[in-house]
Formats: C-alpha cells, sequence, structure tokens
C-alpha cells in the first residue's frame, strides 16, 4: 500500500475535519503522563544526533575558540560506575568546555542538570537544550527529594551526572559555596563524586554577555571522592568544595598515568564501593 | 554427411573464454562448433560397423568443451576436428539393429596386441595406448577424429563397442545408457558400507542416476541428495534419496543427519564428523569446496562429475586426511560383468524416459546447448539430439 | 485512575483496529459486530519503589525480615529472571536492579561474604555481559562479574544437583550452588500468570532432566491454561518440584509485578486503543507504518528492538513463596484482566517483533506459533476466547529467519522436524531425545548463546493446546511456503482470511480480536 493509501485510511478512520462518532468512548489519557523527564533526548536517535551535532559543530567550535588545556581526564576513563560529575561555574561556556574535557565514552553517558526555572521556562529552549546537550530540568528551588529521586534514577540507569553545586554562575570567577545537594545524591545512591574545576570561562564569555569570544581555558579533572561513614551529607558537599579549590589552585595530586595505577585506581574504586555498601 | 564438428583454434578458443563461456557466442559463427557437410568416417577394417545415431545426449562434458571451461588436460588425449556426441543410441547399418554404443577406445578397439595392463584389467577408459593402432588419439568416440561421433549422420564403431538394446527400453531411456554406467561405476568403486551416510552433491544427471545407482547396488544408512533446482529435488526422491537438501543448506543439513559439529569460518562453513563418503557430480569448484568440508576426516571423496581447472581449497584435504577418488568411465567391474550389460539390465526399472527431453534437431544445435547448459533450471537433466529425422 | 480492561464493538463509525505484523504495523477493518478486547489502562505506579522494596524485606509475608536472616559466614545466592521477562526489555533501571541492591546492601551491612549471583536461565541462551549488565545495573555489575555473577549453566554435570524424586516420580535438578547455599534468594519479575511462584526455582535452576518433568505435551494439553495456575497442570508439577526444592534449601522469594506500560513515549499509539489516539498518534503510526514497509530487516529489526518498556513497578512481595505468589497474581491479574461474555468462532491476533525467546534476536516461524498460539492463545481463564473448532487468524511476515547463534536447533527442528510431522506428541516421541543429546547444541549452549537443543520442542509443545482446540489457524501475510510447514493455512490479507475462515465456521461467524500487546488476560464467562 502506497503512502496516500494509509493517509486515507487514517483520514476516514478517524474523521479529520469532522464531528467525531457518538459511539466513541470518553478518551481517557491512557497513558501515564512523564513528560517532564525529556527520556526521548536520551534515547534514539537523538543520541546519535546530538553525537553527530557535537562531533561536527560544537567541538571543533570549542576548539577553535577556547583550545582548552584538559588535565586528568584519565580519571573519568578509570570510573566503572556511573558518577557525578562537579564542576564550578562560571559562564555559559563552562559547560562546552566540560563537554569537550570528558572523554568520548563518558560525554556519550553524561546528562546534565540544568537550572529548571532558567532554561525549562519556555518549552523550545528547552527542548533545544536538552537535545544539543543532554540536559534534564534540575530544579533549584524544589525540596531535595523531588529532585533527589529522579537524579538518582538517572544515575542508577548507567548516567554520569553533571551538575554544578553552586547553583548558579558566579558573578566573578570565584568560587561560591556548594550547596549540600550534591552530598545528597552521593549518599543516596553510593555513586563517586569527580571534582572538576573549568578556568577562563569566565574570559569567553561572562555573565550578562551573549556572544563567545575566543579566550584559553583550562580545564582540570580531580581523582573521584567517595562519601565516607557517617560523613554528613553537608560536610561531604564541603570536602567536594574544596577539591576543587585543591584543582584550581593547581595542586591536584600526582598526574602519573601508568597501568598498575590505574589498576589501583580501579581497585580502591571497587572497595570504595563494597565499603560503601557495607556501612 | 551432416555433422557438428568440433575445430581446434586458439583465437576462438580465446574468445569464448574471454566472454566467460556466454552460450551464445560459444555457438555463434566464431564459435569452436562449426555445422556442415564432413566426410564419413571410413573403417580401418572388417570388425568396424557403420552406425546410424538415433538419440545423442548432449554431456555435460561436451558444453564444458564447447564454452571453453573444458580441462586443458583432456587437450592432447583429443584428436581435432572431431564430431562430439558419445552419448548414443543408433541402429546398425545394414541390419537395422538397437545399439548403444561404449565410447571408450581402447587396446582390443584400436586392434593393438597384446593389451595394455589395464585394458587386461577390463578398464579400457583408462588405456595407456589411447595414441597407437587403428585410430587417431582419442579416449572416446566422440572425441577422436576417426570414429564420427553422436552429433553427426554417421559413426563407426567396433564390435565390441555394441551392446544392443532391449526393445523394452525406449531411445529416449537408452540415450542415458552411457552416463548410467559411468555412475554405475562410480557408486561401486565408492562402495559404501551399510553404516555410511552418503552424500550425493549435484543432481543433474550424473547426479541422479550415481544416486540410483548408489540405491540400487550398495545400501548406504542414510543417502542425501544436494539439490538446487525443484525439478531435481523431485527426481532425487524418485530415484531413491532418503533426504534432498538445497546447496546452501548443506552443513546445517549434514551437521544434523550425522550428529557432527559445526564451525563457521569466514567464507564456508566446516564440520567436525561428517558424511562418510561424498560423491562430488557438480565438477565445480563450489561443489567441491564444500565436499571436502562436510566429509568426515578420514573419509571418501569421488570425484564423479568433470571438472575443469578449478581454485579449490586444498586445506582440508590435507588436515582432514581425505582420500579424494576419481571415477572415469567404464569397463568390466569386479563381479566380471560389463558396466554396460549392468547398466542395461537396470535402466528398465529407473524411468530414465522422466530425465530425458528435449529432443532438438541439429540444426537447432544453437539453442540445444543454451538449453542443455541450463538443463536443472529449465527442469530437464539431459537434453539430446534426435537424428532420426535425418534417416527418412 | 487507569480505566479497567474493556470489550468494543466494531460499529459503523468504529476507527480501524491496529494488528501488530512483525517489525510493522497494519491497520486492518474487522467486520461490523466483532468485538475487541482491551486490555486495562497501565495502573498507576507505585511512587517510591525503594522504599517499597525495602518496606518488603523488612517485613516479609510469612516469614523472618531479609535483615534476620543473613548472618557473616553464611552462603548466600541470589538468583534472578533472565532478560525474557519483561518483554519488551524493561528500561533502566531493570526493578531486580533495584531488589538487588537493596539485598547486596542488607548482606554488606551483615557481613555475608560469600555472595553469588546468578542469572536463571534455565534452558535459556546464556545472557550476554551487557545483558546481565542491563539487568543487574553497573553498580552491581563491576562489583560482582564475572567470578560471583554468572549464568546458570544447565549441562555441567559438575554444577548441578539431583535433589530428589516428587510423589509423581519426577527427578528434581538443582544449581549446585543454589543447594548448598545457606539462603537462596530469588527476585522474580512476574509478566503474565505463567511466570513466577515455583515454576521460578523449578526451571530457572534446573536442568533438562528436572524440567522435562512438565515441560512436555501431557501436561501442557492438562493445562487450560498455564496462564491461570489452577487449572494448570504445569503449575502443579512445578509446585511439587518447588516443595521439594524448599524442603532442600532456604529460599527466600522476592516477586515484583509492573504494569502494562510496554512502549516508549514513541510508540505511544500501540498502547492506547484506537478511539484515544491524538492526531500525534495517527502521524506516528502513518510514519512507523512507512519505515516498517521501506527499511530494511535488520534496520527495522534494530530499530523495534532497541524500544526499551518504560514499566512500573506496581508490587513488590517478599517472603515465603506461597503468599508472595498469591499478591503477586493479584497484582497480576488486576493489570490484566478483561472480562469477556463467551466465546466466538474466530479469534484475531496481530503479532509483534517479540516474544519470549527472541530478545535481541530474530522471532522465527515456530517462535510465531509458540508466540501465537502459545502464549498470546492461552492467556484466557476459563476456557479460550476461541470455541473449540474455531478458526484462529494472526497476522506476521512468518519468513524462513533464524537467528544462527541464538536458535540453531530452531533451524533444524523446521528444517527436519516439521518437514515430517507437525503433531506435538509425535514430534515429542520421535525427536525430543535426539535434539536434547545432540552433543553440538550442547557445546552451543554451553559455550556460545544458544538455546538448549530441546529448546524449540517446548516452544512447539506450548502450542499443543492450541493445536488441539483450533479447527483451523490462517496467517495473514505470511510466506506460503513457511505457513504451510507449519501446517497452517495462509492467506494474504484479512479479507481472505475470514473468506477462509466461514469454511469451517459456517457464514456469519462472531469475532474476537486480542488487541495485544500490552498484554490482557481473558476471563471468559
Amino acid at each position: 500500500m502506497s503512502l496516500l493509501d494509509d493517509v486515507r485510511q487514517v483520514r476516514r478512520g478517524w474523521h479529520w475535519g469532522e464531528v467525531k462518532p457518538r459511539s466513541w468512548p470518553e478518551r481517557a489519557p491512557a497513558v501515564p503522563d512523564r513528560s517532564s523527564n525529556l527520556g526521548w533526548a536520551r534515547s534514539e536517535p537523538v543520541r546519535s544526533a546530538r553525537w553527530l551535532l557535537q562531533k561536527g559543530v560544537s567541538l571543533p567550535f570549542t576548539r577553535v575558540m577556547a583550545n582548552p588545556d584538559v588535565r586528568g581526564a584519565e580519571w573519568m576513563e578509570s570510573l566503572e560506575r556511573p558518577a557525578i560529575i562537579a564542576a564550578n561555574h562560571s559562564s555559559h561556556a563552562d559547560l562546552q568546555l566540560l563537554l569537550y574535557a570528558l572523554p568520548d565514552r563518558a560525554r556519550e553517558r553524561t546528562v546534565v542538570a540544568a537550572a529548571a526555572d532558567y532554561w525549562y521556562q519556555r518549552p523550545w529552549l528547552g527542548r533545544l537544550v536538552s537535545l544539543w546537550l543532554n540536559t534534564f530540568p534540575f530544579s533549584r528551588t524544589g525540596g531535595p527529594q523531588a529532585v533527589l529521586h529522579h537524579s538518582s534514577q538517572l544515575l542508577k540507569s548507567g548516567w554520569h551526572l553533571l551538575i554544578f553545586p553552586e547553583g548558579s554562575r558566579s558573578p566573578d570567577g570565584r568560587l561560591q559555596e556548594f550547596k549540600p545537594g550534591v552530598g545528597f545524591l552521593a549518599r543516596e545512591t553510593g555513586a563517586p563524586v569527580v571534582p572538576i574545576h573549568v578556568r577562563g570561562g569566565q574570559r569567553i564569555m561572562p555573565k550578562g554577555r551573549a556572544y563567545p569570544l575566543p579566550a584559553p581555558a583550562q580545564v582540570r579533572i580531580g581523582r573521584p571522592l567517595q562519601a565516607k561513614e557517617k560523613e554528613s551529607a553537608r560536610a561531604f558537599a564541603g570536602r567536594v568544595e574544596s577539591s576543587v579549590r585543591e584543582l584550581a589552585a593547581g595542586s591536584s595530586g600526582p598526574e602519573v598515568v601508568g597501568s598498575w595505577i590505574e589498576r589501583w585506581r580501579a581497585a580502591e574504586l571497587r572497595s570504595g564501593a563494597t565499603a560503601r555498601g557495607r556501612s | 554427411m551432416l555433422a557438428l564438428q568440433y575445430l581446434r583454434s586458439l583465437p576462438r578458443y580465446a574468445l569464448v573464454r574471454a566472454t566467460g563461456g556466454r552460450a551464445d557466442v560459444a555457438t555463434g559463427d566464431f564459435s569452436l562448433l562449426h555445422l556442415g557437410d564432413v566426410p564419413e568416417p571410413e573403417p580401418p577394417n572388417g570388425s568396424w560397423r557403420r552406425v546410424l545415431p538415433s538419440l545423442a545426449g548432449i554431456c555435460g562434458s561436451d558444453t564444458a568443451a564447447i564454452t571453453g571451461h573444458a580441462s586443458l588436460y583432456l587437450d592432447p588425449l583429443t584428436s581435432y576436428p572431431f564430431v562430439p556426441g558419445h552419448e548414443v543410441v543408433g541402429v546398425l547399418a545394414g541390419d537395422g539393429a538397437r545399439v548403444v554404443v561404449e565410447p571408450a577406445l581402447g587396446c582390443e578397439v584400436r586392434g593393438l596386441s597384446p593389451r595394455c595392463a589395464r585394458c587386461v584389467e577390463g578398464r579400457p577408459g583408462l588405456c595407456q595406448r589411447v595414441d597407437e593402432g587403428d585410430l587417431a588419439v582419442g579416449l572416446q568416440t566422440g572425441y577422436c577424429c576417426s570414429t564420427g561421433g553422436g552429433w553427426g549422420e554417421v559413426l563407426i564403431a567396433h564390435e565390441s563397442q555394441l551392446h544392443e538394446v532391449p526393445p523394452a527400453l525406449s531411445d529416449e531411456a537408452a540415450v542415458l545408457i552411457e552416463p548410467l554406467a559411468c555412475s554405475v561405476h562410480a557408486a561401486l568403486r565408492g562402495g559404501a558400507g551399510a553404516e555410511d551416510v552418503v552424500v550425493v552433491q549435484g543432481a543433474g544427471t550424473i547426479g541422479l542416476l550415481t544416486l540410483a545407482a548408489i540405491k540400487l547396488f550398495t545400501s548406504p544408512r542414510r543417502l542425501i541428495a544436494v539439490a538446487k533446482h525443484p525439478f531435481q529435488r523431485q527426481q532425487a526422491l524418485r530415484l531413491g534419496a532418503d533426504q534432498v537438501i538445497r546447496p546452501d543448506e548443506v552443513f546445517q543439513r549434514i551437521r544434523f543427519a550425522t550428529e557432527a559439529r559445526r564451525l563457521d569460518g569466514p567464507n564456508l562453513s566446516l564440520l567436525l564428523g561428517g558424511a562418510d563418503l561424498t560423491f562430488e557430480c557438480t565438477g565445480s569448484a563450489a561443489g567441491l569446496d564444500d565436499a571436502f568440508r562436510y566429509t568426515r576426516a578420514g573419509g571418501r571423496v569421488v570425484a564423479v562429475g568433470m571438472p575443469g581447472r578449478e581454485r579449490v581449497d586444498w586445506g582440508p584435504i590435507w588436515q582432514r586426511e581425505l582420500t579424494v577418488m576419481g571415477a572415469y568411465a567404464y569397463g568390466t567391474e569386479a563381479t566380471g560383468r560389463r558396466t554396460f550389460d549392468v547398466a542395461l539390465a537396470a535402466a528398465p526399472e529407473l524411468g530414465l524416459e522422466q530425465l530425458t527431453g528435449p529432443l532438438f534437431q541439429l540444426s537447432e544445435y544453437r539453442d540445444a546447448i543454451a538449453y542443455a547448459v541450463q538443463a536443472g533450471r529449465r527442469s530437464t537433466a539431459k537434453v539430446a539430439f534426435d537424428l532420426r529425422g535425418l534417416r527418412l | 485512575m487507569s480505566r479497567p480492561g474493556a470489550v468494543l464493538e466494531v460499529d459503523r463509525n468504529s476507527p480501524p483496529t491496529l494488528f501488530h505484523f512483525g517489525e510493522g504495523v497494519r491497520l486492518e477493518r474487522l467486520p461490523l459486530g466483532s468485538r475487541i478486547l482491551y486490555p486495562p489502562d497501565p495502573l498507576e505506579p507505585i511512587a517510591h519503589p525503594e522504599r517499597a522494596i525495602r518496606r518488603a524485606l523488612a517485613h516479609p509475608l510469612d516469614d523472618d525480615p531479609l535483615k534476620e536472616l543473613l548472618r557473616p559466614g553464611m552462603k548466600l545466592t541470589i538468583a534472578f529472571d533472565d532478560l525474557s521477562l519483561p518483554l519488551p526489555p524493561m528500561a533502566q533501571p531493570d526493578v531486580r536492579q533495584l531488589v538487588m541492591e537493596e539485598v547486596v546492601e542488607l548482606a554488606a551491612e551483615a557481613g555475608v561474604e560469600d555472595i553469588h549471583l546468578i542469572v536463571a536461565t534455565g534452558l535459556h541462551r546464556r545472557m550476554t555481559e551487557d545483558e546481565i549488565r542491563h539487568i543487574v545495573g553497573d553498580r552491581i555489575f563491576t562489583t560482582f562479574w564475572p567470578d560471583c555473577l554468572y549464568n546458570h549453566d544447565a549441562e555441567d554435570d559438575d554444577e548441578n544437583v539431583r535433589i530428589g524424586t516428587t510423589p509423581d516420580g519426577h527427578e528434581v535438578t538443582l544449581n549446585r550452588r543454589a543447594a548448598e547455599s545457606d539462603l537462596v534468594v530469588y527476585v522474580n519479575l512476574t509478566l503474565v500468570p505463567m511466570d513466577g511462584g515455583h515454576k521460578s526455582m523449578a526451571t530457572g535452576l534446573a536442568t533438562y532432566r528436572g524440567i522435562r518433568a512438565h515441560h512436555n505435551v501431557d501436561t501442557l494439553l492438562g493445562s487450560r491454561s498455564y496462564m491461570h495456575p489452577p487449572d494448570s497442570q504445569l503449575h502443579h508439577s512445578c509446585i511439587q518440584q518447588g516443595r521439594l526444592i524448599e524442603d532442600h534449601v532456604r529460599v527466600f522469594h522476592i516477586e515484583t509485578s509492573v504494569n502494562n506500560h510496554a512502549f516508549p513515549t514513541v510508540a505511544n499509539f500501540m498502547q492506547k486503543r484506537e478511539t484515544d489516539w491524538t492526531p500525534a498518534d495517527q502521524a506516528t503510526y502513518l510514519a512507523l507504518k512507512r519505515l516498517s514497509d521501506l527499511a530494511p530487516r535488520d534496520l527495522k529489526r534494530t530499530v523495534f528492538h532497541s524500544m526499551k518498556a518504560p514499566y512500573g513497578l506496581t508490587g513488590v512481595n517478599a517472603g515465603q513463596v506461597d503468599q508472595v505468589h498469591d499478591r503477586t497474581l493479584e497484582a497480576v491479574r488486576k493489570q490484566m484482566t478483561v472480562e469477556v461474555d463467551g466465546q466466538t468462532d474466530i479469534v484475531t491476533m496481530g503479532l509483534p517483533y517479540l516474544g519470549p525467546y527472541n530478545v535481541n534476536s530474530i522471532l522465527n516461524p515456530v517462535l510465531v506459533v509458540c508466540l501465537g498460539l502459545g502464549y498470546l492463545f492461552n492467556l484466557y481463564r476459563g476456557t479460550p476466547v476461541v470455541r473449540e473448532g474455531g478458526v484462529v487468524i494472526m497476522t506476521h511476515p512468518c519468513r524462513y529467519e533464524f537467528d544462527s547463534v541464538h536458535h540453531p536447533s530452531y533451524i533444524d527442528f523446521y528444517d527436519e522436524v516439521l518437514a515430517d510431522t507437525t503433531d506435538p506428541a509425535q514430534i515429542e516421541r520421535k525427536y525430543e531425545r535426539r535434539f536434547a543429546e545432540d552433543d553440538w547444541y550442547r557445546q552451543l549452549f554451553r559455550k556460545s548463546h544458544a538455546y538448549h537443543g530441546v529448546h524449540p520442542f517446548y516452544a512447539w509443545y506450548w502450542a499443543a493446546h492450541a493445536l488441539a482446540h483450533a479447527g483451523d489457524v490462517i496467517v495473514v501475510g505470511g510466506e506460503r511456503e513457511v505457513v504451510h510447514r507449519l501446517g497452517f493455512k495462509a492467506a494474504t490479507t484479512l479479507a481472505d482470511a475470514f473468506e477462509m475462515a466461514e469454511q469451517t465456521v459456517g457464514r456469519y461467524p462472531s469475532v474476537s480480536h486480542l488487541r495485544t500487546p500490552p498484554l490482557l488476560l481473558a476471563d471468559v464467562r
């Protein structure tokens, strides 16, 4: 059957442009409404489209604009479980720099927590950033429970979660206090937290300017952290913050890449997971 | 006399080869085949008789020669120009008795004495002195310039080559006596045991007749035929196959029948275990390659179909310690009976007429050859020339 | 509040009806007066699955809290259902992952050192690494794979034990690790009433010798239907085996049930009744129809198999098997039941691309029969929807296509066995042993990802009841040669099929259409 036949069949069957027959039962929302989690943005073919967009447009563009200097990407490689990626936030350019810094495999599996009240006010803007950057709406104001549930679901289904624990862009590039949400999330799911510091985003696109200008940038990825036994969410968030500060200061620990070290790290992560399991 | 003649011409051979043996080129104006008035063959002495062919089959080896696919190995064993046609049923000039011709030209036919060792064994097909005697060099009637062949009005045959056809056997059936004799010889040479799983690869004339011969003269545990076309499948079942399978499923089905294991390679599969005995009746590289891979280690592969120069993978033959044996022609079997007599005795119950047809006039040789090349696809096994009209 | 299941009658104004057609869809007009059986809408899922799971583990039915069963130094085995459930596979996180994470957490707290996690594959194929990761989630996978997380191997004589004989004289076998454990926790997902209960252990961790006690033609002919355990010999036999297992080893059952939200947002129209289709649904239908008409088969297959279902958890129960299973069945029935008045002459069903045995693979002709006449036909309670001697009409392209990795023995079953006979009893007598003991199938089952050699027989036995009950089976749109090999009749269009069916059931037959998936259970009165 040709497309025309199909269309005709549907047109007649559903009485296009006519009154709906009386004999039809009341319509009901048979399918539970879950529009808010933007699941489509994390399924095919959107993933492939995003891969093309990023590989074809945004990553080369980022390279031209900032030529970012990335250190410590092997920490991401060493992860064996979905992790929370916590970074400082000073500019809209940060996200591009971060995505640039992540290894391919990690980037494809990363969702970005985007402020629901900023990005998702206008539906089409929300859909666009979801398509381009794989964001999902993250409430800055709502109670921790509501946010937590959805985020932990994402972590459990194998996605890295990129959040900016500062909550909003820093006006002057200095690190603000981390909100405890990152601690709650880490404690709830047992996921490791990867601290990242981005420098230079502000010079590319400071708060208030609508277009980017070229400027060099650095991204430092640090050793994944694991919440300790009986460490409160707030304390752990503080620890993540200080670790990002350390990265900012440039002392990110030994940056050696070597097979035995990689093994060691992997082993530590795994034992970390079990330790957390036993707590 | 009117006859089709096969010429020896290097440029024409090159042309036919260059077009890959297309039937229209291989029978066209610049082909190796030529229809015309040729001199009748002269009987060398009184032991020779003139035979007027009634039907003459088109054999796979004939089409191979015409399309340039035949093995060049045969070239020095052939004298040119010859009249093809070695599957012949005809009548004797003079008394009109119906006979089939046993084409092998051994010592006895050539009037040589003492006979060579192979001929003493009763295998004139393997005669070691085919370049001597009353005739020019040639393995068979139909490949020798001195005897004429089935595709002409007259041929000459030595008395020892003639076998009388019982009245019950029609010409259409009798024209298949020669290939049946080949098949009987192959089946006896293969000698399937009672516990063997036997595969017959290919279901053209030779494949089907080999199948029938295996069923008649040996009793394998399971007899599997590999057939491509519906007609072939149906005939294979009729002639006694326990199971008929398609060429693309040989590994799967033979694996099951022999309880073997199958491993898949990048190009072809192979079986660990497999058929005990395989009769390869296609003569093609694909058929041989398959056969070597599904016959069990230490098993036997009998090459019945005439192969040419084929690119075959020798790996499995070496690793599986296969015994590869040829089966050519006929003579006298271990029982002391001549293969042709065995075939003539067996023929009536096989319903061979079903395999023959359609018949062509000599003048329609182009269509006939084109038809014969694709016989299986066109639901027949044996295409033949009908020369009975020429005698009226 | 979701609507209950419904039976709607086709009238002059009804929209056409959706028929699944392998990797494709069709809209068909059913005769006026035909009735269409719709499953209930998806139930509201439990809002906080983790909490519900924790509660179930802390307050089990007829058993001590799991926490108290765990102690340091014990041998703990967690067995769980493979990816043949649910269908289509559940979008991550899988319910089993959530349950197992809680169990592992508890075990870690209790200081249990020796934990093994076993995929209870029974005679199904070994799950691949990725598939197991999909079920258990990253966290468990990286912690336990591959030493302590693996597939059950039903053909490893050393790793299975015979634990006794049931009163009926059937052998009972069990995975050695499970048999020697101090506690086995079975994590189940029940999609249809056939699953779960004693059947979990009795088939999932058993061997061929144990499973053949109930997977045979006799038992299945006595199971009417096996979707309703009280009327099912299959389940009676499983219960006997299960009781013996419970006597032998301490088992803590955790059963979960999900709603029938089987299709992701893109395929919403498959989930909905036709009268509910919005213009967007109609457009998606047209797009998918076009895709399935034009796209090459491999592409279609990839697209369809990449759909993951957004199932929601509707129930989780833990404790002793009988009580747990009763509760689970209740939840499952609530989601599936449609009340139907009386039988009809004809039942029609559209067969989708997926059955229990072809996750990430091809629905071959034998599995088509298993899905249509095995599973969908048996989704009834009381009497079948179609009367005895009636006609079953299925739509499926029914091609000669097999997955040679997953289903090697299916190919031989089709070519060797079905070419000889389609009668289940005769097939069982003549061929089952030969396939069960074939060395090569055994090898592929253990080392590759093949179903057990005997599995195609079970797929066929599953249809035995339907084959005996139905007067005729017509496949619409199937390849003629294949349909004939299966012993059915081939029709080009649905209209032709009705025409042919009238020769069996008479003029003006009554018709029921099973609008499924999502799955429904017809309660025929």
